[in-house]
């Protein structure tokens, strides 16, 4: 940014680009409390009716709130694992003398790059083989262990920025190397571990994919898999239904968003530049 | 407490670093380790607090080998150059740390903390984060923690590069007055002469992993064992002549000057190209034995002026002056070397 | 420090069971899987042994047993205890199985017939024809369709029905009356052969490469830049916005988009007064289909290499900038002379590793077209995952899919092999300075 160059023509140009992105936004959450006619663009009345799914169950769907209850069990115990583990073996990797460490590095580097989408039909057998298909707890553990090669490695570079020399202090003080890792360095990467978790939540609270293949079942299923079905049932199509469902299932991200806006970013860009 | 290192060997993978290094420092003695960067000096420090291991001879703290005995167990206080405060806690909490560690009571820690909060004079800042103070207060902070554990040894590595020149000189005596208030034995490691020749009894001058002199200040700075430990203190540095022992007389080649030098320096070298060094305040007008030259550099220090004079054969002569000069740029000089003070060192360094 | 080489192994331990339970293990079982004719046919885990119509089929076109495939296709019936007791217990009228007994016992019937004949020929034979089917269903005898837990039993039973087996018999058997998975290479020769997968090559080689360079690159760079050259308000604003797909929910992200499409969404409102007729715009035509894939894709995609663009370009040493000015540098020469050489590294790393991400992906594909109209949008990842996850009625064909899996599997690891070369993996590992 310079005053030498004018700004109003790259201003003018990106507002172009970003309208459609605006609108599309904006009518998502015009059409969920108003009805518009047939042939136009243009709401004409206020209603809640898309919202009644709040209240009466849709014939064949499970509750809307027991859809949300399993996604926020999935997303939140994913989130409390993935930091619990990426926390531990992120420090060991940044600090601690291991066998083979660079293997075990060079190892989460690769599997940061690897695309674990390919894996799913594996993993659908092997939890099939262990009895965990259709569970709650399958599709956690299987979530939290693909996100945690992202969640290893950020929690790795924040431990690389602690001055070794806290450590060094630690340990002269008399703090074995756990004390020095949970008294003296862990509250030096709570920003790390705030937006890993908002990261990871956010990240299960998203997922589709492995819900969808992992636990399709009425009663465990989550709200992506939810509104998905919603929309594929060419039965009953009613478009601001589906809005009013998703407007509802995004609530908790878009308020995320709004606050951790910074902190995510980060995170987004940080996380993947090594 | 007596500190000795017995041939202490230290490696990284294949590169031996310090081979077979023997150290003995006394009860209540400080002594600095002087050295450029990678001499080994913080090497040492670190095998001294247990930071690294050792991978040859032994470390005896007292009669006790303590070779084998974790950091966490030797007792040693240490002062990081960045001095390594916990950010998250605040200055009471910092200090109070190791004590906690030992689970010592609450009202145990307190009346230590605050007793060593008045010797290091912090009385007023318990309550701040680290964040919040100033350089000084923050290496005071330090200092204090390293203490509070009655350690036996303090180890302060680079204490005061993090500090700026005014601060740097308040703290080179606060650090001394507490090192001798608590008569704690200290190692100071650093790389600045000035520092280790004001602060420390003696001085252990490293080079390459090696100690190649230790004695006191004084005397290292006057009987210097090699002219590297020659060069390494006094500022402005020593300046040396190369040139051959004849007859009892230094000869300088470009202006044949000759400069008498002691029996029996000439007795057993008759011959010897050799080089001799003259520290700035041992090359004066109107006094010894003259050298001619250009003056090719004034600096003005305030108190005192420093000259450089060149020499037919381009080699520099310093002189520091105190009285005011009339020289100036340009001006061919006659000035004298006061023959009794020159150090004479031979093709390898080594003084004679 | 003995203890600290335990607890970096304590501390790693829970990381190393996720990864050997999901990443190692689904490796090398998708390996192993993309070998066998594994389905939902074949089941999971081991299967059993079966005599049933499909596998009296390769006995006799692959073996030849012709012979041995009509024995064992045989009912045969006899009058035993056993079918006797049967015969009482469903109801059979009593008297006519004492006389059965008496004049028949042991005597075999090669079908139904020849026994409800016998049964006739009784003086105390049930007056209803239901009365004498409900005796002669009893005798039968026959190993085919029977479900036997280990091929031992299958001979057994087939010793007991009066059958002789030569030991080529018996392996013959043995290969065609498993019913569990077995490991071929059929998946690959399949592959090779369906002129599908080369369909869906070609989709994949031009979704992925489309979309990277248009906008997980290109449009990028364009965010970016118009971003760098704004003041930081409107600049954050806009990075917001554009970061919001990709914090979107998949599953809303894709609605939104058919809310644009379909055929009375806000495209055919807005275009009908033109005169197009309202249609679904995402899936009326392979090309629509494509461009709005690309959108797709592209928009989410692009947000990541905005923000490790702009990340690099606020990197530059704002004194660059003032200098080329003073130099006097049009915008076009700044971005061209002092950004881009700036940004070399970082499109090369989005490059990378949006190539593999594209590639192995397929949620927003699978939401949007599911690889419609008519295949037109099938990649390959979407490939795998319809063969072998989805199921349209059909059987589930795991091993077919996991053999189109391992061929991503192998590219993603050879690529994530090269990532790990590209950064400065020395430094990565520069060893910890507390011993």
């Amino acid at each position: 940014m310079s005053g030498n160059y004018r700004t109003w023509p790259t201003l003018v140009f990106l507002s172009v680009l970003t309208a459609p992105l605006i609108l599309m936004y904006s009518y998502l959450f015009v059409d969920t409390i108003t009805n518009t006619p047939p042939g136009s663009v243009i709401p004409n009345e206020f209603t809640l009716e898309h919202w009644r799914f709040l209240t009466e169950t849709i014939p064949g769907r499970p509750s809307i709130w027991l859809a949300t209850w399993n996604t926020f069990v999935f997303a939140t115990v994913t989130m409390v694992i993935v930091l619990m583990v990426s926390s531990s073996a992120g420090y060991a990797l940044s600090r601690l003398q291991l066998p083979a460490r660079s293997f075990f590095l060079g190892g989460i580097m690769v599997l940061h790059a690897f695309p674990t989408v390919t894996l799913l039909i594996a993993i659908f057998l092997i939890l099939q083989m262990l009895g965990l298909y259709n569970s709650l707890a399958g599709v956690i553990l299987v979530k939290t262990a693909l996100e945690l090669p992202f969640g290893i490695w950020i929690m790795k570079g924040f431990y690389d920025t602690v001055p070794w020399e806290i450590e060094m202090a630690g340990i002269q003080d008399g703090a074995t190397r756990f004390q020095v890792w949970t008294k003296l360095v862990l509250p030096q990467v709570k920003p790390a571990i705030l937006a890993l978790g908002i990261f990871s939540f956010l990240s299960g609270w998203s997922e589709f994919i492995l819900p969808l293949v992992l636990a399709p079942d009425n009663n465990v299923q989550v709200l992506s898999v939810y509104l998905a079905a919603l929309i594929a049932d060419d039965q009953n199509f009613d478009m601001a239904l589906f809005k009013s469902v998703g407007v509802f299932y995004v609530i908790p991200v878009i308020v995320l968003f709004v606050f951790f806006q910074n902190r995510l970013m980060n995170i987004y860009s940080g996380g993947t530049k090594g | 407490m007596r500190i000795l290192l017995d041939k202490f060997t230290k490696k990284f993978g294949n590169l031996t670093v310090i081979d077979e290094m023997d150290l003995e420092i006394h009860d209540g003695e400080m002594i600095a380790l002087l050295g450029g960067s990678g001499c080994g000096k913080s090497t040492t420090l670190f095998a001294i607090c247990g930071i690294h291991k050792v991978n040859g001879g032994r470390i005896l703290f007292g009669d006790k080998d303590v070779t084998n005995v974790t950091s966490q167990e030797r007792n040693v206080g240490v002062v990081f150059q960045s001095f390594a405060l916990y950010p998250h806690m605040s200055v009471e909490q910092n200090i109070g740390f190791p004590l906690k560690l030992r689970k010592e009571s609450q009202s145990e820690i307190k009346r230590k903390v605050d007793e060593i909060a008045e010797m290091v004079h912090i009385e007023n800042l318990l309550q701040r984060r680290p964040g919040e103070l100033s350089g000084g207060q923050q290496q005071r902070v330090a200092l204090a923690r390293a203490l509070i554990r009655r350690p036996d040894v303090l180890l302060l590595d680079e204490p005061l590069a993090n500090l700026d020149a005014t601060l740097r000189l308040e703290m080179r005596s606060e650090i001394r007055r507490i090192q001798r208030e608590t008569g704690i034995t200290a190692v100071l490691v650093t790389h600045d002469q000035t520092e280790a020749m004001s602060m420390c009894d003696r001085i252990a001058i490293m080079d390459a992993g090696k100690i190649v002199q230790i004695t006191e200040p004084k005397d290292m700075y006057d009987n210097p064992v090699s002219d590297f430990v020659a060069g390494f203190l006094g500022s402005p540095p020593i300046a040396f002549l190369s040139g051959q022992i004849k007859d009892g007389n230094f000869i300088e080649p470009s202006t044949k000057t000759k400069i008498p030098l002691s029996g029996n320096i000439t007795k057993n070298h008759n011959g010897r190209n050799v080089r001799i060094g003259v520290r700035p305040e041992f090359f004066q007008p109107g006094s010894g034995i003259t050298i001619g030259g250009k003056v090719t550099f004034i600096e003005s220090q305030g108190r005192e002026t420093l000259f450089n004079v060149t020499l037919s054969n381009g080699t520099i002569l310093r002189s520091i002056q105190g009285k005011r000069s009339e020289s100036k740029i340009g001006d061919q000089v006659e000035w004298g070397i006061d023959a009794q003070k020159i150090l004479v060192f031979d093709e390898d360094g080594a003084r004679l | 420090m003995g203890n600290s080489k335990h607890l970096g192994l304590f501390l790693l331990a829970p990381a190393g069971i996720f990864v050997i339970l999901f990443f190692l293990a689904p490796v090398v079982l998708t390996g192993v899987f993309g070998f066998t004719n594994m389905s939902t046919a074949t089941g999971i885990t081991g299967g059993s042994y079966m005599v049933s119509e499909s596998a009296m089929r390769p006995l006799r076109s692959r073996f030849g047993e012709d012979a041995l495939a009509d024995q064992l296709s045989k009912r045969i019936y006899t009058i035993d205890e056993e079918g006797l007791q049967a015969a009482a217990e469903a109801g059979g009228d009593a008297a006519a199985l004492t006389e059965l007994r008496s004049n028949f016992f042991n005597e075999s019937f090669g079908n139904r017939r020849e026994v409800e004949t016998a049964i006739k020929s009784l003086n105390a034979r049930p007056s209803t024809t239901r009365g004498i089917k409900i005796i002669s269903a009893q005798f039968v005898k026959s190993v085919i369709n029977v479900r036997f837990d280990t091929f031992e039993e299958l001979l057994t039973s087939i010793a007991d029905f009066g059958i002789e087996l030569s030991d080529d018999q018996i392996e013959a058997l043995a290969d065609v009356t498993y019913t569990g998975w077995t490991f071929t290479l059929q998946n690959f020769k399949t592959m090779v052969e369906l002129p599908d997968t080369r369909k869906t090559l070609i989709n994949t080689l031009f979704y992925v490469f489309t979309t990277l360079i248009l906008f997980n690159t290109g449009f990028a760079l364009v965010l970016s830049i118009s971003t760098h050259y704004m003041p930081t308000g409107p600049a954050g604003f806009f990075r917001s916005i554009w970061l919001l797909p990709r914090v979107t929910p998949p599953v809303l992200y894709v609605l939104m988009w058919k809310w644009l499409a379909w055929d009375t969404g806000f495209l055919s409102v807005i275009l009908e007064p033109m005169g197009f007729a309202p249609r679904n715009w995402m899936l009326d035509s392979p090309t629509n289909a494509w461009v709005f894939i690309i959108l797709i894709n592209g928009i989410v995609g692009a947000s990541m290499g905005m923000l490790i663009f702009s990340s690099a370009i606020k990197a530059i040493p704002a004194s660059l900038f003032h200098a080329s000015e003073v130099d006097g540098a049009t915008r076009r020469q700044q971005i061209w002379h002092i950004i881009l050489p700036q940004l070399r590294w970082p499109i090369l790393f989005i490059t990378i590793y949006q190539t593999l991400s594209l590639l192995t992906s397929f949620e927003y594909i699978l939401l949007a077209t599911d690889g419609g109209p008519g295949g037109a949008t099938e990649v390959w990842a979407l490939s795998t995952y319809l063969k072998a996850l989805q199921n349209y009625g059909g059987a589930l064909q795991y091993g077919y899919g996991a053999a189109l899996s391992l061929v991503l599997v192998v590219i993603g690891i050879s690529v994530s092999l090269i990532y790990l070369k590209l950064f400065d993996f020395k430094n990565l590992t520069a060893p910890p300075k507390i011993e």
